[in-house]
């Protein structure tokens, strides 16, 4: 059951990080609003730790692997800078935000491709 | 129905880029105003408008939209000139011109600009990441 568990897993950091890039568009969109306060999500390894990827005993037939659609709680991104406006979002942090999100789901992706890859040569021997 | 988040993140992204373009339309009308007086003697120029935003949340879609607040004019003074053969002089022979000043005005500009561009990139990189994940399904040898 290996490598299910790991697609369990790719699928939940891919949404995982769907959510951050919808945060951090949120950021850049309010980026020239009064008062805003910047949002990040909860870091991945925290949402791991909370999440439970073990086998738990269920009805008949059911057998969950990791956690389910579990919403990803979002939280103050702890910026000091605020500008006068009380607005504390700065684009360079969002970028590289964006950029993280980029290059984590590219690795991402490129997993699951290559363990496809190798279920299916598995699969057709 | 509550929406993935990626294409919430290019909604939330266009609703950025609707308000920067909003703004740049503003700071248009102001530059172009920057010389409207008055008609009549004494009579008040065109005054400047200013844009807020306001974050708006979206519980459907979950995420913090943004949304143009208003347009509310600018209640600084008018500077006032002598020009005595103006239609709009009063007694004295001064005239109030508008309150706007190009420079701010270019400021402004450049800000709506990088805000724009900024939004852009962040539809760019959402369509990027839903394109490798539709590449998952393409091309399995």
């Amino acid at each position: 059951m290996q490598p299910v568990s790991l697609f369990d897993l790719a699928a939940q950091q891919a949404r995982w990080l769907s959510v951050r890039q919808s945060a951090v568009a949120g950021n850049i969109a309010n980026i020239n609003t009064p008062g805003y306060q910047a949002i990040d999500v909860v870091p991945f390894e925290q949402v791991l730790d909370s999440a439970k990827l073990a086998f738990a005993p269920s009805r008949t037939g059911h057998i969950p692997l990791g956690a389910g659609r579990e919403t990803f709680n979002l939280r103050q991104d702890a910026i000091e800078t605020t500008s006068p406006s009380g607005n504390s979002v700065t684009v360079e942090q969002e970028l590289v935000k964006a950029g993280e999100v980029r290059h984590a789901f590219e690795l991402n992706t490129a997993i699951v491709k290559s363990f496809h890859r190798m279920m299916m040569m598995a699969t057709r021997g | 129905m509550a929406l993935d988040p990626l294409s919430a993140a290019l909604k939330i992204a266009a609703s950025g880029l609707g308000v920067q373009s909003e703004r740049l339309r503003v700071v248009s009308e102001n530059l172009a105003n920057a010389q409207s007086t008055g008609n009549t003697p004494g009579a008040d120029p065109y005054q400047r408008k200013t844009v807020t935003f306001a974050t708006a949340l979206d519980r459907d879609n979950g995420g913090s939209f943004v949304r143009v607040q208003s347009v509310d004019l600018d209640r600084s003074e008018f500077p006032i000139e002598y020009l005595p053969s103006h239609q709009a002089a009063d007694d004295g022979g001064f005239v109030k011109m508008p309150n706007v000043n190009p420079i701010i005005e270019m400021a402004d500009m450049r800000e709506a600009n990088r805000s724009y561009d900024a939004n852009l990139q962040v539809i760019k990189q959402a369509r990027q990441l839903i394109s490798m994940t539709i590449d998952l399904l393409r091309s399995q040898t």
